[in-house]
């Protein structure tokens, strides 16, 4: 027990300064975590602020709503600084309601936000834990156990304790697998959320259980209830996600090539209606050549969208073989017979094999957004939730690009 | 992990973790309403004490049984604690005649004496100052800070301990019409 950090003259209260400290480390991270996925950390970081203020707000209003006379004697106490005088549940309520409805505002796309979520959930169960610890608060029953505390007159479990090893092995664990949160570590959105939702219901269940003062619902801990409805919630969405067979995915693909490119971009297409149903398909493009940029390489490129029963994977392992058979050499960026590029698959944001999905070339290329926008002008970014519009006013590629019409036998201008 | 692995896993997990809730209300019974041990805690009985007032009366919490009664240390150097103070005085006069006591208890042992009697008589404050002179009250009611305000219901259970400024004249008025609005 800490309750107070005495630095020089001032008292700090342990556990206000550790769930600052939580949301801080959490958002810090979180931004990093962002970055590396490709979703819209600023609109992110934002709605957390917002949800914050209006949280803490409903926490005194619901408090002055439950206790009228509390401003009896001083109705500027409405304003006034005491932490006693906040619903802590209606506020957080409120609060993620509110960060909820402005996210949405914003085209956030729930998954692939929820995931990027998951340090700073983690850092605040961790965190609440922790300032519980400092404080006394959550204290364990009493025990023989040779690992008890003294605490509050009694040898007690040290409840915060055990969920605090548990949940940094956790965390831990999810760095490790996110290579220290560079990527989700899975193909479906969500699964990262979904699963640490999981643990953090199973290791309420289990801790609950030690802990002295339990909220009974009949015989019954409310929080080990809530903590098994999570578990519950977070293995039928990693089931829902991981391993449910997915029919009629949306696919958009980049087609490319520079040599004998309008040949061998019509014969492309027919070979991929063979296999997939193409939903739309862009007109033909033409630009000079960004990768290599060979002033006298010319591409000519298309965006496709197809609907596909295929996982990921297969997907990619059939679109290789497509291009295998057009003669394209691994590596060989000067003469490229036919390129197919996963862009986007569903909505999932993840990284697979040196393959990051979205395409990051999705936020980089005219040749890809423009044929993009004209198929999709509705399309948002998976991960972003940033319209094709804007994807295009924000471009820094500054190349000419020219649509061509078909006529028989090849292209014109 | 295959689908068929995930699947027998997660189902596996589920229902022991059904089992542990079904057996820990008989593994690991919840004490309710802890009438028995004595800690400076929510939920705990109050500690008892007795102190000395500036005039040399012998005072006890124990004094106080059946009455709300919020026990406040103090220094005379704590500008929070000064703050504090009228508040308490002000919601003193509203709920003294219902029993509300305040024992405003001076950590003497680390203030000068005279300086905290003065301030105390200066302010014409109605409530009971008490003297805490060799610091054995503070080290049991876990003193880290001033001041510290602890919250007693008749039963002589603690309703909260307030560390810092967290103490108002609104909070203490919500907390006691509370208090006795269960009684009435």
């Amino acid at each position: 027990m800490f309750p107070i950090i005495n630095i020089g003259p001032f008292a700090i209260q342990t556990s206000g300064f550790i769930l600052i400290a939580a949301l801080f480390m959490g958002i810090w991270i979180m931004g990093y975590f962002s970055k590396n996925l490709g979703t819209n950390g600023e609109v992110i970081e934002n709605s957390i602020l917002l949800g914050l203020i209006v949280g803490l707000i409903s926490a005194r209003a619901g408090f002055i709503l439950q206790n009228p006379t509390a401003l009896a004697g001083n109705p500027f106490a409405v304003f006034s600084l005491t932490p006693s005088m906040l619903n802590a549940s209606f506020g957080i309520f409120v609060g993620v309601v509110t960060a909820f409805i402005f996210g949405q505002k914003k085209h956030l796309p729930l998954w692939p936000t929820l995931d990027t979520l998951t340090p700073l959930l983690i850092l605040v169960f961790a965190g609440i834990h922790l300032s519980n610890f400092a404080n006394g608060n959550g204290y364990g029953l009493p025990t023989d156990l040779p690992w008890g505390i003294q605490l509050w007159n009694e040898t007690r479990h040290p409840v915060n304790l055990y969920v605090l090893v548990l949940i940094s092995a956790y965390f831990i664990r999810t760095a490790l697998h996110t290579k220290i949160f560079k990527n989700t570590g899975f193909i479906r959105s969500g699964t990262l959320f979904s699963l640490t939702l999981g643990v953090i219901g199973f290791i309420t269940l289990i801790s609950r259980s030690f802990v002295e003062e339990k909220v009974l619902i009949g015989s019954f801990d409310s929080w080990q209830l809530m903590g098994f409805a999570l578990l519950v919630f977070g293995m039928a969405m990693i089931y829902h996600k991981g391993y449910k067979n997915q029919k009629h995915i949306s696919v958009f693909i980049s087609l490319g090539s520079n040599q004998d490119a309008e040949k061998n971009l019509g014969k492309a297409i027919d070979q991929i209606k063979a296999s997939f149903k193409i939903r739309k398909s862009s007109n033909v493009y033409k630009t000079k050549d960004v990768i290599s940029e060979d002033a006298l390489s010319t591409f000519f490129n298309q965006v496709i969208e197809i609907d596909t029963d295929l996982s990921y994977i297969d997907l990619r392992t059939k679109l290789k073989a497509i291009e295998r058979g057009f003669g394209r050499q691994q590596g060989n960026k000067k003469s490229v017979p036919l390129d197919l590029d996963i862009l986007t698959y569903d909505n999932d944001v993840f990284y697979f094999h040196g393959k990051q999905i979205p395409d990051p070339n999705l936020i980089q290329y005219k040749y890809i957004v423009v044929p993009l926008g004209e198929i999709a002008p509705d399309f948002r970014h998976p991960a972003s939730g940033v319209g094709v519009e804007d994807i295009i006013a924000q471009l820094s590629d500054k190349n000419a690009i020219q649509k061509l019409k078909e006529v028989e036998n090849g292209f014109t201008t | 992990m295959s689908k068929k692995t995930f699947s027998v896993f997660s189902i596996t997990v589920i229902l022991l973790s059904l089992v542990w809730i079904m057996m820990t209300p008989i593994l690991f019974p919840s004490v309710q309403a802890d009438t028995n041990t004595f800690a400076v805690h929510k939920g705990f009985q109050a500690p008892n004490f007795t102190l000395k007032t500036p005039d040399d009366q012998t005072l006890s919490l124990s004094d106080y049984e059946g009455q709300p009664v919020l026990v406040f240390f103090w220094a005379s150097w704590c500008s929070v604690c000064k703050r504090t103070m009228p508040e308490l005085q002000s919601v003193y006069e509203d709920f003294a005649p219902r029993g509300f006591e305040i024992l405003a208890i001076n950590t003497s042992f680390q203030d000068t004496l005279s300086n905290a009697i003065n301030y105390f008589q200066s302010q014409g404050y109605t409530f009971t100052m008490l003297l805490d002179l060799d610091g054995i009250l503070s080290r049991d009611y876990q003193l880290h800070a001033v001041p510290l305000s602890v919250l007693i219901n008749p039963d002589g259970e603690i309703v909260d301990v307030i560390i810092g400024s967290g103490m108002s004249e609104s909070y203490l008025r919500a907390q006691l019409n509370n208090i006795f609005g269960e009684r009435d």
